[in-house]
């Protein structure tokens, strides 16, 4: 037992769990302040994960043709924004149902990249790394938070960026209408469609930012395995977060915690069955769902397709 | 057809184009026509009643002048220019605005952010409060811009309707339905703050309302629609209640629902052409009848904690004899869904049991009260009474398929039969058994209800609200089938905020007030005063 302990608290002292779990967060974090808008709209829009592979690759293509990291995040933008697209318009406007589109296109993008990635073999490589002087050296969260690669630090314009176009401008106040009662918002004439559209969009674009992150700011070439069902996650920590912004980050830290754990345990010797291990974020992820599900408020009209007229 | 013809032309200010002219308009729904070839003049500075029963066209009438329906034939002009109003925005920027029964305020948002909703251009939250405050401040709505709507009453949330619609500054004003959901004393107040509104710079205001009285008093013009069409014009000052009534229904109608129409505010003027007073006609004998026998439904020492931790139930206990309907009177709010969701096994109580024929029912297990023989017509049809989106005659086997099924199978030739059986028997309007339940119109809706729970053959019968959003025929209607059903020995819980209908119906009368009951009478003993007082908490 004393053996356990001592290799939790080695986890936890190493600065490395710290980088990773930084990383992991600010991926989760990209991807689920734009799916929080979506859902907030009243879209359960599980394409996220669709439209973060899409994002990668399209950067990584972007990339190997122009050599220009601005030119790639573009491109990622532009990658992810087609996923949008589909699933926008596939569910409020010809109103095919919103789970069936997001499931189909998560499968066809997974194929999609990894058949171009054969084709085309983007090559790529990290981004440069900005160390910020003083603040790196504050010890354990120094080099994880303030000694990254540049994407990193886009958080800091995503997140007050999110904050302030949902509770600040009218646009804002008419998506979370939309999510709570359509029916309300499309008497207030508001169209409420396609606020649920421009929303998904919305998700597209920083999961567009989250793909091109996760190629320059962590991993540095294109897999179509670097997505490997962390979408989902991002959608987790939405709802563990309670619909709200800051719940939703402290959901993708939470959670990028367990990620990054499993990382150190492996990095650091220790040996535990790895396929037990693979699981182990989902596992925190289940629990924290489980924990905190029923404590929350959904946005009323979360997942219902609105029609007008009918009620 | 010119309207002018039977317009009382006199209250119309010569020369002055009318504010809204509908000309010729018709509109069909499938095989329904909701408008047919309506003409209809609303003017400045009046108040126009349009009169009519739940299903006579001037709901679908005012959607199109609002924007959201589209008229097939005819032409709605503004300020005598043709207009075709394609949405709510556009309906808007005519300067048209409506104050919905309960469609457009969104619960989790704040009052500002719901007055702010629907305009274009920057969001700028101080303005709006300020625009609230003089508003507030010009019509006497006085109300907190950073509360959130879902916390509010139904009378604060009206408000905060007419306040979102008289932000725009509009030239014309619809109010449906205005008091299905306010207090007696919130209506007065509306109807107080509707004159100002109409005498300010000379808006023109609809009622659209099936109660008599109300259109009656707050009115100017009054139009009375029936089966799409506008079947009467009267002046207010010279029409009177009865006269309504006829033209609403196009038939004699009973005293007792035409006094239900008449709605909350009518206490008083109910009373003054009462033919047929509060009278221990079958009162006394239900009473004398269940002495001594043993109750059917038995509640004992019932407590709730509600969710804000004030109790909603407080050791109430209540019998139930076979054959007799006992009224629960009660200011809405005061336990009485509780005491529904209770018997309709949606609660657990903290203490207390609910026993049937003295066997204990378990409280709180899905299905038990109604396995015990308690059927329940719902407070809200269409949250826990039917499903909008499957058919009547789905609808009318939600409970039990025993009768149309077999091991588990649906035999859909006996539903459809017993679905035709239930449709002739209720009298349901409808295209058949397969309708789609939304198809229907309201009291159509409720029958079917009326109709599902009676097949059960229920010991009790739970009423709650039965008569909510209905017309006056299908009040009527549901009168003479609750007696019917005292009469065969059902025992009758009728819950009701419509103080006229427990008058009406019950044979014993209890009253409830902050989860408890303050008081109990027979229909005899009834004294209006003491009653009133019992509901507001006083005695």
């Amino acid at each position: 037992m004393g053996a356990f302990f001592d290799a939790i608290i080695d986890i936890i002292s190493s600065d490395s769990t710290y980088i990773n779990g930084a990383l992991f967060a600010a991926f989760l974090i990209f991807a689920a302040s734009g799916e929080w808008v979506a859902e907030r709209a009243g879209t359960l829009n599980i394409s996220v994960e669709g439209m973060l592979l899409a994002g990668a690759f399209a950067s990584a293509v972007g990339y190997d043709v122009t050599e220009s990291m601005p030119v790639a995040l573009l491109a990622g933008i532009v990658g992810s924004l087609v996923v949008a697209a589909v699933q926008a318009e596939m569910s409020h406007r010809l109103s095919a149902d919103q789970f069936v589109v997001g499931l189909t296109l998560n499968i066809l993008v997974f194929g999609l990249a990894g058949f171009l990635d054969n084709e085309l073999e983007p090559t790529t490589k990290h981004a440069g790394r900005w160390v910020i002087p003083v603040l790196s050296d504050i010890p354990l969260v120094g080099d994880a938070l303030f000694a990254q690669r540049w994407p990193f630090y886009l958080l800091f314009a995503v997140i007050p960026l999110t904050w302030w176009v949902v509770y600040r401008t009218r646009w804002g106040l008419e998506v979370r209408s939309v999510g709570e009662n359509p029916q309300s918002a499309d008497v207030s004439g508001i169209d409420v469609n396609r606020r649920r559209r421009q929303s998904i969009y919305y998700a597209g674009f920083t999961s567009g930012i989250g793909g091109w992150f996760l190629i320059f700011g962590v991993i540095g070439l294109f897999e179509d395995s670097v997505v490997g069902g962390r979408g989902f996650i991002a959608i987790a920590a939405v709802i563990f977060g309670g619909w709200t912004l800051r719940g939703t980050i402290a959901g993708c830290a939470v959670f990028a915690g367990a990620l990054s754990f499993r990382l150190s345990v492996q990095g650091l010797g220790y040996e535990v069955n790895s396929e037990l291990l693979q699981s182990l974020p989902f596992v925190v992820t289940l629990v924290g769902m489980a924990l905190f599900a029923h404590r929350v408020r959904a946005p009323a009209a979360l997942a219902r397709p609105f029609v007008r007229g009918l009620k | 057809m010119e309207s002018g013809s039977t317009d009382p032309a006199g209250a119309v200010p010569a020369g002055a184009a009318p504010a809204v002219a509908f000309r010729n308009i018709t509109k069909r729904f499938g095989a329904v026509t909701a408008c047919d070839r309506v003409d209809l003049e609303l003017h400045r500075g009046r108040i126009h009643g349009i009169l009519g029963e739940n299903g006579a066209g001037k709901s679908t009438l005012m959607k199109m002048l609002i924007g959201l329906v589209l008229p097939d034939e005819g032409s709605i002009r503004i300020d005598g220019e043709s207009r075709a109003i394609h949405s709510p925005l556009a309906a808007a920027n005519l300067g048209i605005g409506m104050v919905h029964q309960h469609f457009s305020l969104v619960d989790a948002l704040t009052v500002w952010e719901n007055v702010a909703l629907g305009e274009a251009g920057r969001l700028d939250p101080g303005a709006i409060r300020n625009r609230i405050g003089e508003i507030a401040e010009q019509y006497g709505l006085v109300i907190d811009p950073d509360a959130r709507v879902g916390e509010l009453t139904a009378g604060l949330r009206q408000r905060v309707e007419i306040i979102k619609c008289l932000r725009r500054d509009p030239n014309i004003v619809i109010f449906d339905e205005p008091t299905s959901v306010l207090t007696p004393e919130e209506s007065v107040q509306l109807f107080a703050s509707l004159r100002q509104v109409v005498a300010d710079e000379g808006r023109a205001v609809v009622l659209v309302s099936h109660k008599l009285d109300e259109v009656l008093h707050a009115t100017d013009d009054i139009s009375i629609m029936r089966q799409g069409q506008v079947v009467d014009r009267l002046l207010a000052a010279e029409a009177d209640a009865p006269t309504l009534a006829r033209g609403m229904v196009g038939r004699e109608v009973s005293l007792r629902s035409e006094r239900a129409a008449l709605g909350v505010l009518s206490v008083d003027e109910a009373n003054g052409f009462d033919d047929t007073p509060i009278a221990p006609t079958t009162g006394s004998t239900a009473t004398s009848a269940s002495d001594g026998r043993r109750p059917v439904l038995s509640i004992t020492n019932a407590s709730l904690r509600g969710s804000g931790g004030t109790p909603a139930l407080q050791d109430l206990s209540l019998d139930l004899h076979a054959g007799e309907i006992v009224g629960v009177a009660g200011v809405e709010g005061n336990g009485q869904r509780e005491l529904g969701d209770l018997l309709s096994s949606l609660l657990s109580l903290d203490s207390g049991s609910v026993s049937i024929d003295g066997t204990r029912v378990p409280d709180g297990r899905s299905g038990a009260m109604a396995r015990a023989g308690i059927g329940v017509i719902p407070e809200d049809r269409h949250d826990s009474g039917i499903v909008l989106d499957m058919t009547l005659a789905e609808n009318l086997v939600l409970v039990d398929q025993s009768a149309v099924a077999q091991r588990g199978v649906l035999d859909r030739r006996s539903l459809d039969r017993f679905a035709r059986a239930m449709i002739d028997e209720f009298a349901i309007q409808c295209a058949g058994p397969d309708a789609p339940m939304w198809s229907l119109s309201g009291g159509n809706q409720q029958r079917v209800v009326l109709a599902r729970e009676l097949a059960q053959n229920p010991k009790v019968l739970i009423a709650a609200q039965p008569t909510r959003g209905l017309d006056v025929g299908a009040i009527e209607y549901m009168g003479e089938r609750l007696e019917a059903a005292a009469e065969a020995g059902v025992a009758v819980l009728l819950i009701s905020s419509e103080l006229e209908e427990i008058l009406d119906l019950s044979h014993r009368i209890v009253v409830m007030h902050s989860g408890r009951i303050v008081g109990e009478m027979t229909r005899s003993e009834v004294d209006l005063e003491q009653l009133g007082l019992l509901m507001g908490g006083a005695a």
